[in-house]
């Protein structure tokens, strides 16, 4: 009876064994994450007119064409140009802006353009907290469902700060990066900063010629520096900022309060000082950057077309401290005392506010061949950017906006960018094997490895492309011969969930495996171990229990042994 | 025993939450927000309405000679100065709502939204269409709404507020709003919630681009409700412009609006070692004696364990057996009436 009891634990553990050696010779099946299962945004917004892409003429503007897939609003275009009160209401309408956001004014020195003008910027906080709900509003997507906190120079707007009554995402104003200011040398420039924010800002004017203070007083903006030239400017106050600039370049202006943290937030935008022309209606505001549907009288001249690139990267700590308090208290405490920006490390890198794949939409820098494309170029991240262009060499024209002797002028295809440098690129598209390899998809991008990706996670960051107009389709899209770039677009990729190579081949050779069936070689060892074990202490336990049937079993084999020596001594 | 401890439990919950709602509502001045304006609108109105008239004619004043040089210089004030940039354009008159047809050639109207070319918004506005639950108006009142970063300055932990939090009003009133922006920045008075057969999207908004009034009309329907008003510039709400009008016994409250109702998700303060004079006088060499240290640290919120606990843990101990005889004494009581 005991014996067989023993027998079956025996060939129970035989038989476990022999099951689990045949697991582990098969490895577990790949597991395909099925399309139907991700949150895919389409690849163009379907909110943008596809009438935008059209050149066409709105309040006597004529404006460029712009095969992008998100093309610039051109009413906005319209009213940046004529500035707000000059246009029509219903061309306002079509705007979101305020109608005393740009005014344009008195064309001083009689050459048919205006020469005073205003603009005025709100300070409009992206992806910020709310007491009443788990979330943060309104939303602004860098790439798909990526939402650092942010905060903009915005265009002065109109109506509410959402789409619409039911959305909680941003109206179309309110984004990265601040927005491209245009003047012309001379204009007697007005920027009005209206402080909607909780806490405390002010403008400098990086690079743009303007004075210390206005001696009359009759302004208050000066440098914008509040330990030296002005006080703080708080919420709910404005102050006029006012220069008449003398010299042009591509400048860049940003907030100077506890500059090593509200720079990176998002205040800080690119500011242009356009050369004096006869007839010079510049478009003021480039909200987003990107191509310049209506370049000035001077680029006019020498180059075909012109992009405005502002590269910027951003610390995910530094941003997720406005999506953690509500109290304007406790987002100053940690950003002036708890945060330490010598600790900190980029996640973030994006070109005019977005990135790849969202640089796709709308900051292609599309060409054709035997083109001059003047490219303006910012780095406003901590540390330097490494400009790379595929299948070009662009000629440096200008540093911080001067121009560079040019003799010297350097031609090559990667270009440095310190921190806050700007550079003026002429992109030549002359197919000489020098200036250009011919047409095709080009990309340019930072080559420092981690400014093409997202936090992290690659493709992302500042990746955008030089695209001859050949090979973009219908809808603004370069017409790759890769792989299918929808799935950079849901929010799995973005929050690591999406093994991208699962589709490189019919078997799935590098997606994602699943799980062993039946139980891995080490819980398996684990298990065998056990077991040996409760088998080895049931004997003990046998032993001991029944030591006094064993000790006579053992005593009667004894005895019967020496019974029979016995046996055989007395045979 | 179980139904005591049980019921001890229930009474400390009791009192905690008490505490809390009493910790987020502290700095609120109650008899400010709970005043009711169906009564008091007459002389409170006239007042603020005479000085609003003064401020817009100022501004009018002031926007002939915009561009020129030479006036900026007389000016202190660079608020003003950045509002008479634009002379060329009309301005609305805050306070002219009685002649709205005369500004057809400067409004834009779009479903019932008339902007002007100062940026200032009336949408929804309502003088005459009864909303369906009401026979009549059963009043007619104004009430007077300031906006400003100094009504903020009662709420700890916010940036911007209406000078009240909440309004009282009849079912069926018709309320005439002016909307005082005192920022100069733009500030909006938004309301939600209202039937969508009378007003699009069932919002009443009206919108300031500066310091300017604006005034609106719209009527209330007849239900017990209560509709959130709220600034939708970003984070102004969030950070304290946010209130409710409440009609006739009102509805459920609007959440986290400054000293009224708590938030529904509420940060957490921490207690930092931040220096005190005390302090400073260590560091000036001047040493605290002993006993001075004891009672300062027993009084010291920073320290893990503080005197105050061991206080709380005390009068914990002695209410104890209170609570314990309170329960017993019911105990005794209900077989009695019973």
């Amino acid at each position: 009876m005991r014996i067989r009891f023993f027998l079956a634990i025996l060939a129970l553990c035989g038989s476990v064994t022999a099951i689990n050696a045949q697991a582990s010779l098969k490895l577990p099946e790949t597991v395909k994450v099925s399309p139907a299962a991700l949150n895919t945004e389409p690849i163009c917004d379907p909110k943008i007119s596809a009438s935008w892409r059209k050149a066409q003429e709105i309040e006597g503007v004529k404006i460029r064409e712009s095969n992008l897939c998100s093309p610039d609003n051109p009413y906005l275009i319209a009213a940046a140009v004529k500035g707000t009160n000059n246009i029509s209401m219903a061309t306002l309408m079509e705007t979101n802006l305020s109608p005393d956001a740009i005014i344009k004014t008195d064309d001083i020195d009689g050459d048919g353009d205006p020469d005073r003008i205003t603009i005025k910027l709100e300070v409009v906080e992206l992806n910020g907290k709310t007491p009443d709900f788990e979330g943060v509003l309104p939303t602004f997507d860098i790439a798909p469902g990526v939402q650092p906190g942010a905060w903009v120079f915005a265009p002065k707007t109109s109506g509410m700060s959402t789409e619409n009554f039911e959305s909680i995402k941003a109206n179309s104003l309110l984004r990265l990066p601040s927005p491209v200011i245009r003047v012309e040398v001379g204009d007697i420039v007005q920027i009005v900063l209206e402080n909607t924010h909780y806490l405390p800002h002010t403008i400098h004017l990086h690079g743009v010629d303007h004075p210390f203070t206005h001696s009359d007083g009759h302004v208050a903006g000066g440098d914008g520096v509040p330990q030296t030239n002005e006080m703080f400017l708080m919420p709910g106050e404005s102050r006029v900022y006012e220069f008449q600039p003398r010299q042009s370049g591509t400048m860049l202006y940003h907030c100077h309060v506890q500059t090593h943290t509200h720079l990176a937030m998002g205040l800080v935008g690119m500011i242009i000082v356009e050369e004096n022309r006869p007839n010079n209606w510049l478009q003021t505001l480039n909200v987003g950057g990107g191509h310049v549907r209506y370049p000035s009288v001077a680029i006019q001249e020498d180059f075909d077309e012109e992009f405005d690139l502002h590269y910027h990267a951003m610390d995910k700590e530094l941003h997720e401290i406005i999506q953690k308090y509500n109290d304007p208290r406790l987002i100053a405490r940690d950003m002036n005392r708890l945060y330490d920006i010598t600790d900190a490390k980029e996640d973030y890198f994006t070109l005019n506010g977005l990135s790849f794949p969202y640089t796709l939409r709308e900051s292609l820098v599309i060409a054709e061949p035997d083109q001059k494309i003047k490219l303006r170029v910012a780095n406003t991240a901590s540390e330097m950017v490494a400009l790379h262009t595929h299948g070009h060499k662009a000629t440096i024209t200008h540093y911080d906006g001067i121009e560079h002797n040019p003799i010297a002028q350097i031609t090559r295809d990667v270009y440095a960018l310190a921190a806050a440098q700007r550079l003026d690129l002429t992109l030549n598209t002359t197919n000489d094997g020098l200036h250009s390899y011919g047409e095709g998809i080009w990309l340019f991008h930072d080559h420092r490895e981690k400014g093409i990706t997202t936090n992290g996670m690659n493709p992302g960051g500042n990746v955008s492309a030089i695209v001859y107009k050949k090979y973009l389709n219908e809808i603004g899209l370069p017409m790759g011969l890769g792989v299918d770039i929808s799935k950079y677009f849901t929010h799995e990729f973005h929050a690591r969930k999406l093994p991208i190579w699962q589709d490189l081949d019919e078997a799935g050779s590098l997606g994602a495996p699943g799980v062993r069936t039946g139980f891995d070689p080490e819980i398996q060892n684990t298990l065998f171990n056990l077991l040996g074990g409760f088998i080895v202490g049931i004997l003990i336990y046998l032993i001991i229990a029944k030591r006094q049937t064993a000790l006579a079993t053992i005593t009667g084999v004894t005895s019967k042994l020496r019974s029979s020596k016995g046996d055989k001594a007395n045979g | 025993m179980a139904k005591k401890s049980l019921f001890i439990a229930f009474l400390l919950g009791v009192i905690t939450l008490g505490a809390t709602a009493y910790a987020q509502q502290d700095t609120a001045d109650h008899s400010d927000h709970e005043m009711d304006h169906s009564e008091h609108s007459g002389h409170d109105h006239s007042e603020h309405d005479h000085s609003e008239h003064t401020m817009d004619h100022d501004e009018h004043d002031h926007s002939g000679h915009a561009h020129s040089s030479d006036d900026h210089k007389g000016m202190d004030h660079e608020h003003d100065h950045s509002m008479h940039m634009h002379g060329e354009h009309e301005m609305l008159h805050g306070d002219d709502h009685s002649d709205h047809a005369g500004h057809d050639d400067h409004h834009h109207h779009h479903d019932g939204h008339i902007m002007d070319h100062e940026g200032t918004h009336i949408m929804g506005q309502n003088f005459d269409k009864l909303p369906s639950s009401c026979s009549s108006i059963s009043e007619e009142i104004e009430i007077t709404v300031r906006a400003g970063a100094k009504y903020a300055k009662k709420f700890p932990g916010t940036t911007f507020a209406f000078d009240q939090q909440q309004w009282r009003v009849k079912p069926c009133s018709k309320i005439t709003w002016h909307f005082v922006n005192e920022d100069n920045v733009r500030h909006q008075f938004m309301m939600h919630g209202l039937p969508r057969y009378l007003y699009h999207l069932g919002m009443f908004h009206l919108e300031n681009t500066g310091p300017r009034t604006v005034t609106g009309t719209m009527i209330v329907p007849a239900a017990d409700e209560t509709y959130l008003v709220h600034c939708d510039i970003s984070q102004h709400m969030e950070k304290g412009m946010k209130a409710q009008l409440v009609v006739g016994n009102g509805g459920e409250d609007i959440p986290s609006i400054p000293g009224l109702t708590p938030y529904v998700i509420n940060d957490v303060y921490e207690a930092e070692d931040l220096p005190k004079v005390s302090d400073k006088d260590d560091a000036g060499g001047k040493k605290k004696d002993s006993f001075t240290k004891q009672i300062t640290d027993f009084f010291n919120d920073n320290v893990p364990f503080t005197g105050l606990a061991l206080i709380g843990l005390l009068f914990g101990l002695v209410c104890a057996p209170l609570f314990a005889k309170i329960i017993t004494f019911r105990k005794k009581d209900t077989p009695e009436t019973a």
